[in-house]
């Protein structure tokens, strides 16, 4: 933890990024005005309590909303270019190439009629001009081809000729078998090579969310969305598997956004926290600043809300009234009602968020 | 004070695998498997486990909703297991429990004024219409919530209000026990706050005694004064919570506090990480249930079932080895 982020460059950035749901109780204003910015190399966790937009941005980056949501306006710009401009192909093949999310529930991304095996086959295939350059670097290699070997590969177009070469089918499953029992060995899972031939419903929680973790170690991603992937599991198994994130990220030199629920899991593994309310980023900071110098009043709020072992309390405090309803969301800034500290202007002004400290942005009138 | 409210022995809840056309049991999911504790009046108890290790299964078995198959549970001397169906009618109304889900454990179809005089009926808290009405608003009133809630249903409701009204409806009888299973589990952090509060508030004025039952550690350290520690259908120790958490003897409590995530990134420090996964209850492990993930197992681990025995002062480990092993 608390790496250094030493080059600060920007690999995703959301710019005011506002999503609708039409749904029979009228419109669910689910993002207000999201903002935030992911640097290469970085754990960035996305908190907030339930309903607040952490999903929805994720869903949002990789274009797998619901068809009743509507991007309502805004931009997310990767590698220069605005993804939610890019045709359903293009986002098919970032998607499969570029940006890999891992989901809460394994279960419901696995198919349960296929083995492991055929399923991160497949994954290995949908990017067949990177297996094509696999084949290629492995004759010349003329040994079995590594992972690293593998990320190696450029990503864009191969400046190796590859109709020259002849490519079997024997070729193919040679290599995607190697590269399948290696990655299930980088997630550590036990006794790879029978896990290739066993059934979803054959595994336990922690070893499904170890393969989904290698289903997207097979696409060589730049950015690895973690939806609240260990949520479902218990802490020990939670320990593991966190521990995982902090080391893949060296693997596979990607930036991870991890969204969860909560800040504990988030301290634990990230390097910077963004707290989210009611649709809006209402805080961003390194890990440590974040929970020393505390700024917005929810986050405040939320910390203190928190049981945390060897500190005796006897009450524990907490937040007033609840989360809105979205469909008519509270004027002004979102938090106003429930805050201790809302002034007039609050209650109609929006705040932005803006760098108050170095590093320490802060959407709140206060500051 | 230290007087044993809830006393359980020895309690075993098998539940039997059936398989082929004929249904016969192949095997038995051993989810609670011999285990004895006792609440003191007027104290918390935590009961904490990860999933899978039988909580639940104690919570329901003490109440004789699932009937164990050995063992014997004691409420204020009753033998609840040999209870005739009247009795244990009239037991039922000194212990009640609260669920983990708000959204399944209270019926969409009814308001909250007609769940909470049902229970008066079944219960036999014999009223008269205006008292009911007035008991009810009482109740509400306790739990935070006020006379206007009384005609609403529960899809009018957030989390953490249908829970409280879970809370007023097991209050109706004036119990003096409550099995709290998971209150918090389904709640966000900010919400759960305040339903812990609330379950403060309420032991302190009705002098309740509770059997608190959750996964989340940080919840057991905020709530209770005694904690029992459960691994794969067994009690693995017993201890004061601040001696739990200062000095546990066994290993898996050891490991498990080392597992939870600390909310302060100045703390962290680089855990000590527990291996593989949970075994299944069916074909649990011989010897002691941990040794296959225990990193101080010995060749004994494997063979023989340790019992749980007083280590310390009211400290109960279940390991060959406790006050042995050193974790660091």
């Amino acid at each position: 933890m608390a790496h250094h982020i030493s080059k600060k460059e920007v690999i995703l950035e959301i710019k005011n990024l506002k999503v609708n749901f039409t749904t029979y109780r009228g419109i669910v204003k689910a993002l207000n005005h999201v903002n935030l910015k992911l640097y290469a190399h970085e754990v960035l966790g996305l908190v907030g309590e339930s309903g607040c937009g952490k999903s929805v941005t994720a869903l949002t980056i990789v274009n797998l909303l619901p068809e009743n949501a509507q991007v309502v306006d805004g931009q997310i710009i990767f590698k220069g270019e605005d993804l939610l401009k890019k045709s359903k192909e293009e986002l098919r093949f970032i998607r499969a190439s570029e940006i890999a999310s891992i989901f809460q529930d394994p279960m419901t991304f696995l198919n349960p009629v296929l083995t492991i095996g055929e399923q991160l086959k497949e994954v290995f295939m949908l990017n067949k001009e990177a297996l094509k350059q696999a084949i290629v670097k492995k004759k010349v290699l003329k040994r079995k081809l590594s992972y690293s070997d593998f990320l190696s590969l450029k990503k864009e177009a191969n400046d190796v000729p590859i109709d020259n070469i002849n490519v079997s089918k024997k070729d193919i499953k040679e290599i995607v078998k190697d590269l399948c029992i290696e990655v299930l060995k980088i997630v550590k899972l036990p006794d790879p090579e029978r896990i290739l031939h066993q059934y979803p419903f054959e595994l336990s929680g922690g070893m499904r969310q170890r393969c989904m973790i290698a289903m997207a170690l097979a696409r060589r991603p730049s950015i690895l969305l973690a939806d609240e992937i260990t949520t479902a599991l218990d802490v020990t198994i939670q320990a593991q598997i966190l521990h995982l994130i902090k080391e893949l990220r060296d693997i596979i030199d990607a930036s991870i956004l991890l969204i969860t629920h909560d800040i504990a899991v988030a301290a634990e593994v990230a390097d910077r926290i963004a707290v989210m309310y009611a649709g809006d980023v209402v805080e961003v900071a390194s890990s440590i600043d974040i929970f020393k110098n505390t700024l917005h009043p929810y986050t405040k709020m939320l910390m203190k809300s928190i049981p945390i072992i060897g500190k005796l309390t006897e009450k524990l405090e907490f937040i007033p009234g609840t989360v809105p309803d979205l469909v008519n969301p509270p004027s002004g800034c979102r938090f106003h009602p429930r805050c201790p500290y809302a002034k007039e202007k609050c209650k109609t002004d929006t705040p932005e968020i803006k760098e108050v400290a170095k590093d320490h942005e802060v959407a709140c009138h206060l500051y | 004070m230290n007087k044993n409210l809830l006393i359980v022995k020895d309690l075993k809840t098998w539940f039997p695998i059936k398989s082929g056309i004929l249904q016969r049991t192949v095997g038995y999911v051993k989810a609670v498997d011999g285990i004895s504790f006792s609440i003191h009046k007027g104290e918390t108890f935590g009961l904490v486990g990860e999933s899978g290790s039988g909580k639940t299964t104690v919570a329901r078995s003490i109440l004789k909703l699932i009937k164990p198959i050995a063992g014997s549970v004691y409420f204020d001397n009753i033998d609840i297991l040999n209870a005739s169906g009247k009795e244990l009618m009239k037991l039922r109304r000194r212990m009640q429990i609260i669920f983990q889900d708000p959204y399944a454990s209270l019926d969409p179809r009814q308001t909250v004024n007609s769940m909470l005089i049902e229970a008066m009926k079944i219960h036999g808290v014999f009223l008269n219409r205006i008292e009911a009405h007035e008991k009810a608003i009482e109740l509400l009133t306790k739990v935070g919530l006020s006379e206007e809630h009384l005609y609403r249903f529960p899809h009018e409701f957030s989390g953490g209000q249908r829970q409280r009204i879970a809370i007023a409806r097991a209050l109706v009888t004036n119990p003096e026990f409550l099995i709290l299973d998971e209150p918090t589990s389904f709640l966000d952090v900010s919400v759960q706050a305040s339903v812990l509060n609330l379950l403060k508030d309420l032991q302190k004025e009705y002098n309740l005694t509770y059997l608190f039952i959750t996964h989340n550690l940080a919840v057991i350290y905020h709530m209770c004064n005694r904690v029992a520690v459960m691994y794969l259908g067994k009690i693995v120790e017993i201890a004061n919570k601040e001696e739990l958490f200062r000095f546990p003897m066994h290993p898996y409590t050891f490991h498990l506090i080392e597992a939870i995530p600390i909310p302060n990134p100045e703390k962290y420090k680089e855990k000590i990480l527990l291996k593989g996964d949970v075994p299944s209850p069916v074909n649990p492990p011989s010897g002691c249930r941990f040794h296959p993930r225990c990193p101080y197992a010995k060749e004994k681990c494997k063979t023989d079932t340790p019992e749980i025995k007083e280590v310390a002062k009211d400290h109960e480990v279940a390991c060959h080895y406790a006050g042995e092993v050193s974790f660091y």
